[in-house]
């Protein structure tokens, strides 16, 4: 006898993932954005150097 | 209660056909929701002016006052993972995660009415006390699931999940600022009704991880999979129970290994703001310190998916021998990039990285390493046991800090060279971790479980 597998669909796996994928990817773009302030900080002066 | 028998074990048992990657972002929805804890520093100043609206005025709650809810629920976070990890193995991951998302949810409720109420206590005993548990059963209640799901790659599995605590601080942080500005009027800092809308939405997402989560069934192994016949020397294919791993040498050491590891990494997460502002004076300022705090966020959360998944391929221990052996070089050389001697942000900020992914790595491979010592039988409870180095680290790192940072300059060094005495005591706490992991052997065959009581899959 065969025995009738329902498989989980694809569409299912890749909602689930978005599910948590787009809150994640939000939280990394914000956090991003802040680090991006330490790249757009003054130069150094050079007088700070040694 | 019979309503809620769709939370047994039974009822949560996979049917044929069903794809093991539903498991990580059920894990995932989880620990996305209970890494907030991570951000609650930004409700403390609106809370400090809960009378006062746009200042503090007299009644107003402290800094110090409402540092304690987030420690308490560091602590409840430890205590519970501890106490509760073996229930969660005879009960479920299901039922386990539903406990999780109820405490979590919970927390934020009885917290809206100590903010309305004004009454301190009751936040401590809401997001600290009842919350805390909530966050202690999240974060081990995947651990075994993922593990029998992916027997061959358990590192990728928990690194998945533990991933997702460090990105739960970096979704929490801007949405707890969003939904306070959005409730924000003249009379009201907004705070209450972001803790029950937080509660909420996490309650929701976590459900999501509650209903989608499943155990294999018995016998059940990836289709492409076969187990190898000779297993490596640190990898066992029997099983230890929590009470008897927990008396084993190897416990301990792997205490050691997370405590040095995670103190050493708190070292840094603790100082990282002030710490670049004073070793490169006058060329950061503190809008980019916190563009650092932040870029490290995204290191510690890439580290735990990173090293966790490479541990598959070099094995638990050298993945350790990195951090220890890397790490204590890194942290003694990174003074050395200050103002003072190489004057490069740019090596002092790309060393710290590394030293946070390493960090990270540190949570996120250790359930692969205890899976390797001790089995699958039991691991989500031992891995609870463990998380009590955590809570130790979680004192011990910013308490030697500061201490050994206050004790330099007392002594007269300034306080840019005060952090070389600070980080070298981290390099030596990770030499300590070296040897620990170097003492690691595998557990003796007295504690194995009976071959009788060994679990069916892994006889299959």
């Amino acid at each position: 006898m065969t025995e009738n597998v329902k498989k989980s669909s694809a569409a299912a796996i890749l909602l689930a993932w978005l599910l948590v994928g787009i809150p994640l990817g939000w939280g990394v773009y914000n956090t991003l954005l802040n680090s991006l302030k330490l790249f757009q900080a003054t130069p150094a002066p050079t007088a700070a150097a040694k | 209660m019979a309503f809620l028998s769709f939370l047994d074990r039974e009822r949560s048992i996979a049917q044929p056909g069903y794809s093991r990657w539903l498991v990580p972002p059920a894990a995932l929805a989880i620990h996305l929701c209970i890494g907030q804890v991570y951000a609650f520093s930004v409700f403390k100043i609106p809370l400090t002016q809960a009378i006062g609206i746009t200042k503090s005025v007299p009644g107003d709650w402290t800094q110090s006052q409402l540092a304690w809810i987030f420690s308490l629920a560091i602590v409840m976070l430890g205590l519970s993972a501890a106490v509760f990890g073996k229930w969660l193995e005879h009960a479920g991951p299901r039922k386990a995660m539903f406990a999780s998302a109820t405490c979590f949810a919970l927390g934020f409720f009885i917290s809206y009415f100590g903010v309305i109420s004004h009454q301190l206590w009751l936040i401590y005993f809401g997001y600290g006390f009842v919350g805390g548990i909530g966050l202690g059963l999240g974060y081990i209640s995947p651990v075994s699931t993922l593990i029998k799901w992916f027997p061959d790659r358990p590192g990728l599995a928990t690194g998945m999940a533990i991933m997702g605590f460090g990105g739960g601080a970096m979704i929490g942080s801007p949405l707890a600022i969003k939904l306070m500005a959005y409730f924000r009027t003249p009379g009201d800092v907004g705070v209450a009704p972001a803790f029950l809308a937080m509660g909420a939405l996490y309650f929701l997402l976590m459900m999501f991880g509650v209903f989608t989560i499943r155990v294999p069934r018995d016998g059940w192994k990836p289709e492409t999979w076969i187990a190898a016949a000779k297993p490596q020397k640190l990898i066992t294919s029997h099983n230890v129970e929590v009470n008897t791993a927990f008396t084993t040498v190897q416990f301990w050491l792997l205490w050691i290994v997370l405590c040095t590891n995670v103190t050493a990494g708190i070292g840094i997460l603790e100082q990282a703001s002030p710490m670049i502002q004073e070793l490169f004076k006058g060329s950061i300022g503190p809008v980019a310190a916190g563009g650092f705090v932040g870029l490290l966020s995204l290191f510690n959360m890439a580290g735990r998916f990173f090293w966790a998944s490479t541990s598959d391929f070099i094995g638990r221990r050298p993945t350790y021998f990195i951090f220890f052996t890397v790490g204590a070089v890194l942290y003694y050389l990174l003074p050395k990039t200050g103002a003072d001697y190489l004057n490069s942000v740019t090596l002092f900020v790309g060393i710290s990285a590394v030293l946070l992914s390493m960090y990270g790595g540190g949570f996120a491979t250790i359930p692969a390493y205890l899976r390797d010592l001790f089995g699958t039988y039991h691991v989500s409870a031992i891995h609870g046991r463990l998380l009590t180095a955590w809570s130790v680290a979680g004192v011990l790192g910013p308490v030697m800090v500061n201490y050994m940072r206050e004790y330099a300059i007392a002594r007269g060094a300034d306080k840019a060279s005060a952090y070389q005495t600070v980080l070298r005591i981290m390099a030596a706490l990770l030499v300590i971790g070296f040897v620990a992991n170097l003492l690691v052997r595998p557990v003796s065959e007295k504690y194995w479980l009976p071959e009788e009581k060994k679990p069916i899959e892994q006889m299959a």
